[in-house]
């Protein structure tokens, strides 16, 4: 069997994300600002991952290059072994489509539609033409987060951790490779981010991918690995002790 | 995302701003129905103009003395008496002349008409039966002076409508006399009614035999046989041309002019004077067309600029859609729907108000109102390309916002 050249087939062992000396830089007026440096970093299928630094670490910036709403300015993103840091906006529209679940700090809802029209919006992107296999689907993601009865009513009509968990089933219902959720507790009584917290552990226990971007230690420290930002570097990257 | 559901998505957004979307409508509304109303008004007086000049005679040609292309030496139009009673009937034979059908000298001038104690003026029109013909009018009442009457110089009148009203109130002219500068006529006929039209009033009119106001216009001299206009009819509209170039080459030699632009008569063909009032009627509708035009133009521009207010607002929404997979056409594609929508809404909203208007205004200002029908597609088509092409930059400046702007701003 021959196994040389591209293209590139992934193997087991290949990570699901891979960035290569990524840098990014920013130009404020004449001012050139650097809000990640030569970051290299491997996460593997099925990792549950919480990056923390304070504002300014670039911890924002390094989310929204994992979640393709931006490019680095030089280096290599691969995600799933394709390399992304070179895409077009409708290239990276499709990968953000296919592979990427997004959970906001401020949810991100559009308040005039049900939650399930809320949670069908990534599968209208996608192109799926069959409106009753879009509910389905829809149903079955809102289900999967115990909002079953919740269906048809708006997010006014929801409560907090209500309307982030629409928006979990939001991230879900396409089946993305890596589940990217920033601040996701930041908007949350303590009850409510707790319930949040659970969802997202049984998440990876079913296998999933899972990136956490907080600056929070108590939700950090419910993952099993943590990356620590500091000035647009990569400091510490340490996995939990098993529990 | 397909046209279906970016249709839908578009017309929920308009709905739930439905205040705004129907103001903006209004703007597209109000230029639509504009320009229909006032495309309706011009080709409903262009309509009545050319309806008022065909009825002075179809295929009509008026000879008139003088020429305007020696004006300098001669005087001007009409003010010398060139054309004579020999050249009329020279014109009238069908050996000459095979394409024009009939032939009126005509010599007029202003009179006193007096009945009992009352009295009017009006143009005394000395003429031969062929008049009727030549002009398109009937005598609705009584005869109309023969041949025989022309021969003798019968001391006969046809009178116009308005020149037996005036004389005679609602009693029938016709039997009585009348005096035309102190020489009794007795009345034979009464003219049908033809009202005004740009140049005169065709009720207002006295008929004679031409050879009764020869004598009477007390014309001697080398003017003794002039005639103040000579009119034609051409045997149909199709040997206008030909009756038309019969009568120049007749008359230059009748006149032994050898150079046609020193000839000392004019030929106006009636079609001309049709086509100079078509083509004042015209410019004035294409006046106003062009300001209803405007109207539409600023209502466009309300399209646009609600529109830009509506990316503003939704720049949120628009980022989130970005990042749950949506392309950047998809976003162009629905803002253009949303402006299209508001277009084509307006558009033919403005189509219901313009023929309501069309249909009421003329009961109001006593003015023909047409619905013409390419300008209700036409307005409907410009109305959704308004919205279209208005809608293109507020949606390609949709299409290009960054998801992390978008979802950052608050």
């Amino acid at each position: 069997m021959i196994t040389t050249g591209p293209p590139r087939v992934q193997g087991p062992a290949d990570p699901l994300i891979e960035l290569i000396d990524v840098s990014k830089t920013y130009k404020m007026g004449t001012m050139e600002v650097h809000a990640l440096s030569d970051v290299d970093l491997a996460i593997h299928d099925g990792e549950y991952v919480a990056i923390v630094g304070q504002s300014g670490s670039g911890k924002s910036t390094l989310m929204h290059i994992l979640g393709c709403l931006d490019v680095p300015t030089t280096g290599t993103y691969r995600l799933g072994g394709t390399d992304v840091s070179r895409m077009g906006e409708a290239e990276l529209a499709e990968v953000r489509n296919r592979r990427i679940g997004f959970v906001f700090q401020q949810f991100h809802l559009l308040p005039r539609l049900s939650a399930w029209r809320n949670v069908e919006l990534p599968l209208l992107y996608a192109g799926m033409r069959n409106r009753a296999e879009r509910k389905k689907r829809a149903d079955e993601a809102l289900e999967a987060v115990g909002l079953a009865n919740r269906t048809a009513h708006r997010p006014t009509e929801l409560s907090g951790g209500q309307q982030q968990r629409v928006a979990i089933a939001r991230a879900l219902v396409t089946d993305p490779a890596i589940v990217l959720a920033d601040e996701p507790t930041g908007n949350l009584a303590s009850d409510q981010a707790d319930e949040i917290m659970t969802i997202f552990e049984s998440l990876h226990t079913q296998g999933r991918t899972v990136v956490i971007i907080t600056h929070e230690p108590d939700i950090a420290r419910r993952a099993r690995r943590l990356i620590r930002l500091l000035d647009g570097r990569i400091v510490a990257s340490e996995m939990a002790p098993v529990q | 995302m397909n046209w279906t559901e970016t249709a839908r998505s578009a017309l929920d957004s308009l709905i739930e701003r439905r205040t705004r979307s129907a103001l903006t409508m209004l703007g597209i509304l109000i230029g639509i129905a504009a320009v229909i109303l006032t495309v309706g008004l011009g080709e409903g007086a262009q309509s009545r103009v050319s309806s008022a000049i065909s009825a002075l005679g179809t295929n009509m040609l008026i000879v008139t003395p003088g020429s305007v292309t020696t004006g300098a030496v001669r005087g001007g139009l009409g003010s010398s008496s060139t054309l004579t009673l020999a050249d009329a009937q020279a014109l009238g034979s069908k050996l000459n002349c095979p394409d024009i059908a009939e032939v009126a000298p005509v010599t007029q001038k202003s009179l006193v008409l007096t009945a009992g104690s009352a009295n009017w003026t009006a143009p005394v029109a000395g003429t031969t039966p062929s008049y009727l013909a030549v002009r398109n009018r009937q005598v609705v009442a009584g005869q109309p002076f023969t041949q025989a009457d022309v021969t003798t110089q019968a001391h006969t009148a046809i009178v116009g409508s308005e020149v037996a009203q005036n004389l005679f109130g609602s009693a029938s002219p016709v039997g009585r006399t009348i005096d035309v500068s102190g020489v009794p006529f007795s009345i034979a006929g009464e003219l049908n009614t033809a009202g005004s039209s740009a140049s005169a009033n065709q009720d207002n009119i006295v008929l004679i035999p031409i050879t009764t106001a020869e004598d009477m216009f007390g014309q001697t001299g080398p003017y003794a046989q002039s005639v103040s206009t000579i009119l034609l009819s051409a045997s149909s509209p199709a040997t206008m041309g030909a009756a038309y170039d019969e009568a120049q080459d007749l008359l230059l030699q009748l006149h032994q002019i050898r150079n046609p632009l020193q000839a000392d008569f004019t030929i106006t063909p009636q079609t001309s004077l049709l086509a100079t009032a078509s083509s004042i009627t015209k410019t004035l509708t294409v006046l106003l067309a062009g300001i209803a035009a405007i109207a539409l133009l600023v209502g466009g521009i309300g399209v646009m600029n609600i529109m830009l207010v509506s990316v503003t607002e939704r720049v949120r929404e628009i980022g989130l859609r970005k990042a749950l997979g949506a392309t950047p056409g998809v976003i162009l594609r629905q803002f253009l729907i949303e402006a299209t929508i508001l277009g084509v809404a307006g558009g033919i909203l403005g189509v219901g108000v313009g023929v309501l208007g069309a249909l009421v205004l003329p009961h109001l200002v006593s003015q023909p109102i047409s619905i013409s029908v390419p300008a209700i597609v036409g307005s409907v088509l410009v109305a959704a390309i308004i919205g279209l092409a208005f809608g293109v930059y507020p949606a390609s400046r949709a299409a290009r916002l960054s998801p992390i702007d978008a979802l950052r701003s608050e």
